[in-house]
């Protein structure tokens, strides 16, 4: 009798336990997922506490970490474990195609948001799934080629590089001199660790070489030879006579090429326009003696930027939906994406911002970036495209790496990828 | 006979109170291990992405698998990265066991030291080694370079040589505590006699070793080297930190390569992986169990 | 003294300071880089030391250092001691009673422990998710007993089988039920070899990435080595600073317990590992 008292009180008792630690925690509460450089992450929540002021709606932040392959992972689970939490969170441009087909996203019209106000060709591409508003963007990101204007000058030289081998040979003629003061000086500082980040850079040069990924959304077409000639390139860039550190294809991400910059051991650097703001802070090294231009091509006017940007979406499985919908409407409202701009130097996702004064005296290069972005190229956006993503950044990485020509890199990541379309069954 | 006449003597309440001491474990297991690892096989066998209808598809995820050059960079590198942690986690666990079964001062302070990176959490040691392979002010870097050894920094995480040798160095730091401790049991365990009447025939130092310390350590070694490969067969941590995978992909263990495929939602391909990381482990300890004759020691 | 005692001693000399330098060298590299400013002070040559990253990670709310650290410690204790009472009365039934399948039952549990993690992981992931535990300490606590167990069932069943059968006897004869047995005369005798057990268990869950990273989502139930991994700082790339003042903080609650419990540390190891 005692025994089967026992059995049935460990029994119990372990049930006991699992209400208590499952239930105790599920007090719904409005989150918002998001990552980014810690002065981000601060920003936003200066601008969390002045929405819980205006609304008295309590919302937590969840600080992710600014590897955006790390962000994904973290979003994807939530999503895919039907979470509750988070709420609202800021999905790159890259993936928002996969998570709209999987239709985890909460359609937004019915919260009275609506689409007039934003650039309606990034609407149409990334924000809209079966013709319903899945999102919006929050800002809009392309590669821009930052340089050192008060070296370029020491050194004679009228202005950026408009191609490649120009800013090959500037670069060529000034590190030398300058290692003589600063032994860590380097030419040109991109984004060439084994993440997206890598591809939004493969992009811009095979592009700007008149090559691409896909023929239309569907072809693969990445081992064509301008592609080749790029990879090529790229690769002596690190490693023939090199101008970018030997670091760049394991270390250098968004972070770490702007901070190299911003310590005065680069050149030219490439990065998103969220840089600007930072190299021109108060105790920036650099400040002042900063310019930004499209990056180069591998012909004059062959330039390509890739189009970047995150966007706000809500959780198919929020618990607090009118709640997040009220943050959304904050987060994307007219006051707050001016802020944005003027504090972070993002480039807002409403076209009105553009127009504002203030804002156009704050940050004059804004008009010229609406250019940019007006001709920014997209990265496919498809469901499958991480796995597009994944397959060619283990290749051009391989190439950056030495462990296999450019050639034979790009032939195996065109075979793979339509190995992998032909296993998922995608027409 | 003999059997009939033993299991007659169970008794009935003996028998019944055993299995309810037992249960809960048992529940347990059965729930959160053995279900699941079931539940993984099963799921290996469709096509199971979010975005897709889910699809039965047989064994197509293993010759997927089997025939893309990632899984066989894996394996390779996951073997390697074993064979070379372990020996070198025996080399100097052993070298460490010897010293701290020696009599001298301060071998008390040692024998507390050695706990220390065993003590560490594996993530934060991991962290750790990443800031000393870093390649502008890593403490490495500095070292090399400014002892003379070589006359430019480098690019340790960035090489496959380099970025191998790194992982191998920080879990050999972390593990080998685990392997002297056995060790050192072991040797307490040899009786001082033995290497008495060898030193009065004559025997010296380097042959006591060879003649009588390693062979009596053995089994423990052996033991000791089993968990290790086991340990090592599975790792995952040190190389979500210190490469990521990379260069190039190519330091991805299994349970990375697993890893990743359910992280980015393509649960079929990372249950296959998982299924077959678990026959390269549980083939290799079986050859481990055959060699060690474990089996006898389990008596 | 005689040669070999000279080779004797240059060797312990020799062997002793590359211990010391190889076990510290690391630790005191965090140790450093945590007290430091800037952690580029090699190339620099400048620096200077203070405690503010260690203020830092422990007072800036927005970092949830401290819910990392509080989650970590909940995990592993609540899962220590379930797993003791469960693996001790396992341990009980099977060095002690005597029932069809006694010897399977250890084998069978020692097999269980060799599955590698990711081989469940993902089907955890689902089961989770349809239970609504994703993010929950129970997402990790249940794996975690389930994980562990086998290796306590090893060190408790090794320091029982040294008790004497008689004991209980006596007490069986006095009309005392097994359950009481166990925990008025098994327990109190092998109380050095239930701590050992509790103590790796604990010590294990502490130090568990792959689970924790599936199973958990924000800093509601995300363990220490999750939130270092993903560690953010205040500011700059990767704030080496607050992430080494981190990484000492969290290191130092299973440093001290090694220390100070070393006797029984060693003793559990030895205990799993010879009998498992």
């Amino acid at each position: 009798m005692k025994q089967k008292m026992l059995f049935f009180l460990s029994g119990v008792f372990l049930f006991v336990l699992v209400l208590l630690l499952t239930g105790c925690q599920e007090q719904p509460r409005l989150t918002f997922m998001v990552g980014g450089a810690p002065n981000e992450l601060a920003f936003f929540e200066g601008l969390l506490a002045s929405f819980t002021a205006e609304t008295g709606i309590e919302v937590a932040l969840i600080r992710q970490s600014t590897d955006s392959t790390q962000r994904k992972q973290g979003i994807l689970l939530a999503l895919r474990g039907h979470r509750p939490d988070p709420d609202v969170m800021l999905l790159d441009v890259a993936w928002i195609g996969q998570i709209a087909a999987s239709n985890w996203l909460e359609p937004l019209e019915s919260y009275g948001i609506n689409r007039e106000d934003y650039f309606a060709s990034i609407i149409k591409l990334a924000d809209t799934y079966e013709n319903r508003l899945i999102g919006l963007p929050l800002y809009i990101d392309g590669g821009l080629l930052y340089f050192r204007r008060d070296l370029l000058q020491k050194h004679g030289f009228a202005g950026p590089p408009q191609t490649w081998s120009e800013l090959r040979q500037m670069a060529e003629q000034i590190v030398p001199v300058e290692r003589e003061q600063n032994p860590n000086f380097w030419g040109y500082v991109w984004q060439g660790a084994q993440y997206e980040g890598l591809i939004c850079n493969t992009l811009e040069f095979f592009t700007s070489a008149g090559g691409g990924f896909f023929n239309g959304t569907a072809t693969p077409v990445i081992d064509q030879p301008a592609n080749i000639e790029a990879l090529r390139y790229m690769n002596e860039l690190i490693h023939k006579q090199p101008i970018s550190p030997p670091n760049t294809f394991t270390d250098m991400k968004e972070e770490e090429v702007r901070m190299h910059f911003h310590n005065g051991n680069a050149m030219f650097e490439r990065n998103w326009p969220y840089a600007w703001g930072l190299h021109n802070a108060v105790d920036s090294p650099v400040k002042g003696k900063v310019g930004i231009a499209p990056l180069p091509g591998f012909m004059t006017g062959k330039s390509a930027s890739t189009l970047g940007g995150w966007h706000i979406v809500m959780s198919k499985f929020s618990d607090k939906k009118p709640e997040a919908a009220s943050l959304i409407k904050y987060l994307t409202s007219a006051p707050v994406q001016k802020k944005l701009s003027l504090k972070l130097g993002w480039n807002p996702g409403r076209v009105d911002v553009y127009e504002d004064e203030e804002v156009l005296t704050a940050n004059p290069a804004l008009k010229d970036l609406k250019q940019v972005f007006n001709n920014a190229v997209p990265r496919p956006i498809i469901p499958y495209y991480s796995n597009v993503s994944q397959i060619l950044q283990k290749h051009v990485s391989a190439a950056l790496a030495n462990r296999a020509t450019p050639e034979e890199s790009l032939k195996k990541a065109q075979s793979e990828v339509q190995e992998m379309i032909k296993s998922y069954g995608i027409r | 006979m003999a059997s009939d006449n033993f299991l007659q003597q169970y008794e009935k309440s003996e028998v019944r109170t055993a299995w309810i001491f037992i249960a809960p474990l048992l529940l347990v297991v059965g729930i959160f291990v053995l279900v699941p690892v079931l539940g993984t096989f099963y799921t290996s066998l469709f096509l199971d992405v979010s975005y897709l209808p889910e699809q039965f598809v047989g064994l197509r995820n293993y010759t997927d698998l089997l025939s893309s050059p990632d899984f066989w960079q894996a394996l390779r590198f996951t073997l390697a990265y074993t064979v070379a942690a372990v020996t070198l986690e025996a080399f100097f666990g052993v070298m460490f066991a010897l010293l701290l079964n020696e009599v001298f001062p301060g071998r008390g302070l040692l024998r507390v030291v050695i706990l220390i990176p065993w003590a560490i959490p594996t993530i934060v040691s991991a962290r750790t080694w990443q800031l000393i392979y870093e390649y502008t002010y890593g403490i490495m870097n500095y070292l090399v370079v400014n002892s003379g050894l070589v006359s430019e920094r480098i690019n340790w995480l960035g090489t496959e040589f380099g970025a191998f040798s790194a992982l191998v160095l920080a879990d050999v730091w972390k593990t080998t505590p685990f392997v002297v401790l056995i060790l050192l049991a072991g040797l307490q365990a040899i009786p001082e006699d033995i290497y008495q009447q060898a030193k009065v025939d004559g025997a010296g130092l380097f042959r006591r070793f060879y003649k009588i310390t390693l062979p009596m350590l053995m089994p423990v070694l052996v033991i000791s080297l089993i968990f290790r490969t086991i340990d090592s067969l599975r790792m995952f941590d040190l190389v979500y930190v210190l490469t990521g995978g990379g260069p190039g992909g190519s330091t991805r263990t299994l349970s990375y390569l697993g890893f990743e495929a359910f992280a980015n939602d393509n649960f079929g391909m990372g249950s296959t992986v998982s299924v077959v990381t678990f026959v390269v482990a549980f083939a290799i300890t079986l050859v481990y169990l055959k060699a060690g004759k474990f089996s006898e020691q389990l008596k | 003294m005689t040669r070999e005692e000279i080779i004797r001693s240059c060797l312990i000399f020799a062997t002793g300071l590359f211990l010391l330098a190889f076990t510290l060298g690391p630790f005191i590299w965090m140790i450093w880089i945590s007290l430091a400013d800037r952690a580029d002070f090699l190339v620099t040559g400048q620096v200077e030391y203070s405690l503010s990253n260690y203020r830092q990670v422990l007072t800036a709310h927005s970092l949830h250092f401290l819910d990392y650290l509080s989650n970590s410690l909940w995990i592993s204790t609540i899962t220590a001691i379930i797993v003791t009472l469960f693996s001790s009365m396992a341990a009980y039934a099977v060095s002690r009673m005597r029932f069809p399948g006694r010897s399977v039952v250890p084998l069978l549990i020692l097999a269980m422990s060799m599955f590698p993690q990711i081989s469940i992981v993902g089907y955890l992931f689902e089961m989770f998710s349809k239970a609504g535990l994703i993010n929950s300490h129970m997402a990790l606590i249940l794996p975690y007993i389930a994980w562990t167990i086998p290796i306590a069932l090893w060190i408790n069943m090794s320091y029982f089988t040294q008790i004497p059968l008689d004991l209980d006897k006596a007490a069986l004869v006095d009309g005392a039920s097994r359950m009481k047995v166990l925990y008025k005369i098994i327990f109190p005798l092998a109380l050095p070899g239930i701590f050992s057990s509790a103590l790796l268990v604990f010590i294990a869950c502490f130090n568990e990435f792959l689970f924790a990273i599936m199973l958990t989502i924000d800093y509601t139930a995300q363990t220490l080595p999750v939130g270092i991994a993903l560690f953010q700082g205040l500011h700059g790339e990767i704030p080496w600073g607050n992430l080494m003042a981190a990484s000492a903080i969290a290191s130092v609650p299973l440093v001290i317990l090694t220390l100070i419990f070393q006797r029984y540390i060693v003793a559990g190891l030895m205990g799993g590992a010879v009998k498992g």
